[in-house]
């Protein structure tokens, strides 16, 4: 079984938190995770082509562990679809979109040229999830409502709530076929197992989302969990393997 | 000993909840939890009117294991005072626990200071639900710290996911608040806790059942706060606060 974290943020953010890859394999390694999704944080100054491209950077030289995603700020208009599309020609094997960071809605219209080029060229869509006014579940669920067919993937659950109160909507969410949720920071290990039971295994993918959380604690949150040994396969890593495609070693 | 400052009991048909004694059992068998603090989803006087015997039968039933917790609305503030009064005097519970956002009473509202004096002067502590969400943030638990300062308030979630930094700054400023870790996600956190506001003011706590004991007793664990400190969050704390028997 290959071990995929499905969410590491590489470079220096805007907001104060950075990791380089070294530091990211350093983590990996400590956990025996093999590989890992990459995405660039929010960029100084807001240039996203050059995070896209030094994340795609760190990725060549990866040896084949970090699979890179591009993030564009929707705001852009025509100039983030054009990334998009420049990005993905170089190798990027999805979009990342961090509503809360770029401060959009995901299910305003402005957001839908850049969700639609990215199923044109048949690449998924990750979507930093369940920040109020910005990334809440039943929203995401209409975001991806657009473009059916092309794979959604909501980061932590789809949810950020500590009283477990958007659970319910994140299941609504789910009832979309193509949304796919992060285990990561989801507190409730009902959740995550009812996501298994009701939606099935297949939906359900392993990240640690660091540096912002802890990537020990973020594996134990599927280790310790009550999954099958099948299971476990598909959310550790075979699931993102599925959606990102792996790249050979 | 290992104490579970967090655990929840409910048999609420009017929500569809069912969390039972035995499913808090189970989870801390799993966890190597010997011992849990048990409440409630619901609040009394409301939607479980059963909650205070299902609560007292739980820890009859499972004696030294569990130790009750009762959850008020402070909106019914008389019904409330004698249910508090008749849980600590008559039952045996050990606190009483508000969640501001299910009864929407601020925690610095009059009725909410009133329950918290009282559970001060029958010598319990008030766990709070501290999480995100207005009326339960930090700086709003702060208010209700300030007017009792003779009670202990405890912080569940210790802020939750965007708040635990103001946990931290309000318990270093009020020495009668202390923190509880469940479901927050930052195991490094607990580290800056023990370190800002010392060992003796850190509990382990899970949610549970519904969250994993075990995964949260590893979040205390992975946060290497030392063989001294890690036993007093993991149950030292909770032994000298609820006056358990050894």
């Amino acid at each position: 079984m290959t071990i995929i974290d499905g969410l590491v943020f590489l470079g220096s953010s805007h907001f104060g938190y950075e990791l380089d890859a070294a530091a990211a394999f350093t983590g990996m390694d400590a956990v025996g995770t093999e590989m890992a999704v990459a995405v660039p944080m929010h960029p100084h100054r807001g240039d996203f082509a050059a995070a896209n491209d030094g994340v795609a950077q760190a990725a060549e030289k990866s040896g084949g562990r970090l699979m890179p995603l591009c993030r564009v700020d929707p705001w852009e208009g025509e100039a983030a679809v054009a990334e998009v599309r420049r990005a993905v020609r170089e190798g990027a094997r999805g979009v990342f979109l961090h509503p809360s960071e770029e401060r959009f809605r995901i299910n305003d219209m402005l957001v839908r040229p850049v969700v639609e080029a990215a199923a044109e060229l048949g690449t998924p869509v990750m979507v930093a999830a369940g920040y109020h006014l910005f990334a809440e579940p039943l929203q995401l669920g209409a975001a991806a409502q657009w473009t059916p067919d092309n794979t959604f993937v909501l980061t932590n659950g789809g949810q950020f709530n500590i009283s477990g109160l958007s659970g319910f909507d994140a299941e609504l969410a789910l009832g979309n076929d193509n949304v796919h949720v992060h285990t990561t920071a989801m507190y409730r290990e009902d959740f995550l197992e009812g996501v298994v039971a009701k939606f099935g295994p297949e939906r359900l993918l392993f990240a640690s989302a660091a540096p912002l959380f802890t990537m020990q604690y973020e594996r134990l949150r599927v280790d310790l969990a009550h999954f099958s040994e099948a299971e476990t396969e598909l959310i550790l890593g075979g699931n993102t393997a599925r959606i990102f495609g792996e790249v050979s070693k | 000993m290992i104490f579970d400052m967090h655990m929840h009991i409910e048999e609420s048909t009017a929500l569809g909840w069912q969390m039972s004694a035995a499913d808090c059992i189970r989870a801390m068998d799993e966890a190597g939890v010997e011992r849990s603090a048990v409440m409630t989803l619901t609040d009394l006087p409301g939607l479980n009117p059963q909650g205070l015997e299902l609560i007292a039968e739980a820890c009859e039933r499972y004696r030294d294991r569990l130790y009750g917790f009762i959850r008020l609305n402070p909106a019914h503030l008389e019904a409330s005072r004698q249910l508090l009064k008749q849980a600590i005097t008559e039952l045996g519970f050990k606190g009483l626990k508000l969640h501001p956002v299910s009864t929407l009473q601020h925690p610095g509202g009059a009725p909410t200071i009133d329950l918290i004096r009282l559970a001060g002067e029958l010598g319990v502590p008030t766990l709070f639900h501290c999480g995100d969400e207005p009326l339960s943030t930090p700086l709003s638990i702060a208010q209700a710290a300030a007017a009792c300062p003779d009670a202990i308030i405890i912080l569940g979630h210790m802020g939750g996911y965007f708040h635990v930094d103001e946990a931290l700054d309000v318990a270093e400023r009020f020495p009668n608040i202390i923190l509880e870790t469940s479901a927050m996600p930052y195991p490094d956190k607990i580290r800056t806790a023990v370190e800002r506001i010392g060992a003796e003011r850190v509990v382990f706590g899970s949610d549970g059942p519904v969250s994993s004991p075990a995964l949260e007793k590893q979040k205390v664990i992975i946060s290497s706060l030392g063989d001294e400190a890690a036993g007093l969050v993991l149950g030292g704390n909770a032994e000298t606060l609820l006056r358990l028997a050894a």
